[in-house]
């Protein structure tokens, strides 16, 4: 198999690269704002948030995905013996965990006057949050988000272990059949590297931008 | 299900090899991406475009793609290569502190541009040297702002060592591997294995936040200005 | 040589859009306490960093002693060593306590013993009447009490010559009253002083020649009383009047 040939392959990798870490995003976002919003205005409960950040942060996405896949699998074929699914499962939980961290501290960067502007013009309190505070909160977080966002379609390659055919799956392949481990695996990390760049590239301008704007 | 966990226990001897594997080689890991990204990041600072530019690549393949990968590059690659066999402990061991240090030069160069501007001036003007500012008032200052950082990384790192498992090394992980593969008992093992990662990381950033609190001079925080 | 401590001739630096530093030259010799005013953002900030050499003049010469430092091969961080320089925020050593700050250029400069550096750092912070702050954090201390240890931190290796960049400006108005006290008692002892500021009565009490600095250049010069009772130019006047005022306002 020669190179293009190599490339191409691996290349048809990325769908399945990019749904994973996609849903897993956007289920981030739908998981982590509820959360960081409720550890910061309902004490009472925010012990909860706390405990699911705890555990996310403390075990690894690779060992979750192996119990939900191959452990509650047994029990629960549907959905988790299916390793696309479990996948995104395990990576939107997780990264409903980091996200939840970079909403609260952007809600706390914000500050508390944009609410209190907001009820004292009548909205509710979830209605002010939802309505003031979350276009606020998501615009401010963007770097943050920026970086999870690369970090998923990194951590998407965990999936190859439970038999996603994502780009490492299909580098693993091709150096079991060609006995050549060097050209698939190099071949790939640049094609990681090239999908992250633009992400690192436009996070680093819009820092450059922020520090700029607050005269640094 | 419940006596299944209690067939586990007789694993403990497996478990505890693979849990001190994981240990030396995340410890091995940060310590040496701590010394090396601070090399890096102060490179940064003063090198030349030519330094710059390798230290700009070699952050952006190590901190751009997968540890996953960068492992089987190196520990099955390297040796194909050159011809030479060498041991993949030693191989993930290294990938893991390039890895490390990658990241923490991101964060130690946040650290010292966080009190590098008055700081230095101050410096210079008693007489110290560019390097002797940096030495005794930049760096000390740097290393406290950079602990919740290191936190993270020693985190993070933790968890990316369960992929050792797939180069043949016998860490954590390795070790559900093998015990789910013989036995088939599998949904324990892992909740064991899980449960075991958690309260190590959990533990050790209590002990970090300890640490910062120690060393923390009042003063010095992340959001200073 | 005659007993000029610092000289600047036809120095001039330049920012993309501010000419900071006109061909300004001037001759400081020891003993003289001269002080700099003018309005904000004429560049009286950049020629004194200019002086010490921790701006690099784009032209012209800056000369300490018989020792021409604008020379590219000059070992500036010696020449540094015996100017002080007082920043106007102060810049102390964050993670250091008060000694620690006074120390730190006595152990490291000047390569003195740790007990000989300790004692003289004690000194000095005696001198500026911070004995109480000795063991206490930049962070513990009151704005006040910080610059008199930035003071005592420039003063503690014995320096041919003081530069101070307005080190009253960032204070509280009560805090600046200590600061001009320490700063009289180093003029009556004799300290030679190049004093960036606009605290006029400080001024009138202790400086022996007013500049005024403006747009870059050096409008006028002459003793206090000149200043205060008849400047020659216009703008030297108009400034007088609003500074005053101000002054008798507080």
């Amino acid at each position: 198999m020669d190179v293009w040939q190599t490339l191409i392959y691996l290349l048809e990798g990325l769908p399945l690269t990019f749904s994973i870490s996609i849903i897993a995003f956007i289920s981030g976002i739908a998981i982590g704002l509820p959360l960081a919003f409720i550890r910061v205005y309902e004490k009472d409960v925010s012990f909860v948030v706390d405990a699911y950040e705890k555990v996310f942060r403390g075990v690894p996405e690779l060992v979750l995905m192996l119990l939900f896949c191959f452990g509650l699998g047994y029990y629960f074929a549907v959905p988790f013996a299916n390793p696309f699914f479990t996948a995104a499962f395990v990576l939107g939980l997780r990264s409903g965990a980091n996200q939840s961290q970079i909403f609260r501290g952007a809600i706390r960067g914000i500050g508390d006057e944009q609410l209190i502007a907001a009820q004292s013009g009548g909205f509710s309190k979830w209605q002010a949050i939802w309505h003031v505070m979350v276009p606020q909160v998501l615009t401010y977080s963007t770097p943050g988000l920026g970086s999870e966002y690369a970090l998923l379609i990194k951590d998407s390659a965990y999936a190859w272990v439970i038999g996603v055919l994502e780009i490492m799956k299909r580098a693993e392949l091709l150096s079991v059949q060609t006995s050549n481990l060097v050209i698939p695996f190099s071949i790939t990390l640049l094609i990681y590297v090239a999908i992250t760049f633009p992400i690192a590239q436009w996070l680093d301008r819009w820092g450059n931008k922020k520090r700029k704007k607050m005269g640094l | 299900m419940f006596d299944q966990f209690g067939f586990i226990g007789q694993f403990y001897p497996q478990i505890l090899q693979g849990f001190t594997l994981t240990l030396e080689i995340t410890a091995f890991g940060v310590t040496f991406g701590l010394l090396l990204g601070t090399l890096l990041a102060v490179g940064d600072i003063y090198g030349n475009k030519v330094a710059r530019s390798i230290i700009g690549v070699y952050v952006e393949l190590f901190r751009g793609s997968p540890l996953f990968v960068q492992l089987f590059l190196a520990v099955y690659g390297i040796p194909a290569i050159i011809h030479i066999p060498i041991n993949h402990y030693l191989l993930a061991f290294l990938i893991f502190g390039l890895n490390s240090a990658a990241y923490q030069k991101g964060y130690m160069k946040g650290a010292i541009e966080a009190v590098y501007g008055d700081q230095m001036d101050a410096g210079l003007s008693t007489g110290m040297s560019k390097t002797q500012t940096l030495l005794h008032v930049i760096l000390p200052q740097a290393y406290r702002i950079v602990i919740p950082s290191w936190t993270n990384e020693f985190c993070s790192l933790t968890k990316s060592s369960s992929a050792l498992a797939w180069v043949g090394i016998f860490d954590l992980t390795a070790a559900g591997v093998e015990i789910t593969g013989i036995y088939y008992v599998v949904l324990p093992v892992w909740i064991v294995i899980g449960v075991i990662y958690l309260i190590w990381i959990s533990a050790m950033a209590k002990v970090f936040d300890y640490l910062y609190e120690k060393w923390k001079i009042p003063g010095i925080e992340l959001n200073m200005q | 040589m005659t007993d000029t401590v610092m000289e600047a001739r036809d120095v001039c630096k330049k920012y993309e859009k501010l000419e900071a530093v006109k061909n300004v030259s001037m001759q400081i010799r020891k003993g003289d306490i001269k002080l700099i005013f003018g309005p904000s953002g004429s560049g009286k900030s950049t020629f004194l960093r200019c002086m010490a050499m921790l701006t690099i003049p784009d032209s012209g010469e800056i000369y300490l002693g018989d020792q021409c430092l604008t020379k590219p091969a000059t070992d500036l961080n010696k020449a540094r060593a015996r100017i002080g320089f007082v920043f106007q925020h102060i810049y102390l050593f964050r993670h250091l306590t008060a000694l620690g700050n006074v120390e730190l250029s006595l152990k490291h400069v000047l390569k003195l013993p740790k007990e000989e550096a300790r004692n003289r750092a004690l000194a000095a912070l005696k001198e500026v009447n911070v004995s109480d702050c000795v063991n206490k954090y930049p962070s513990q201390m009151s704005g006040g009490q910080q610059q008199r240890v930035g003071i005592a931190r420039a003063i503690a290796r014995n320096p041919d010559i003081i530069l101070l960049d307005e080190p009253t400006s960032a204070l509280d108005p009560e805090l600046t009253g200590e600061v001009i006290d320490t700063l009289r008692d180093l003029a009556k002892e004799g300290t030679t002083m190049l004093i960036v500021s606009h605290e006029m009565p400080f001024a009138r009490e202790v400086a022996e020649e007013m500049i005024f600095y403006d747009q870059g250049t050096i409008v006028e010069t002459g003793t206090p009383a000149h200043f205060f009772n008849h400047p020659n130019s216009e703008r030297a006047q108009k400034f007088m009047t609003r500074i005053i005022k101000r002054t008798m306002r507080e």
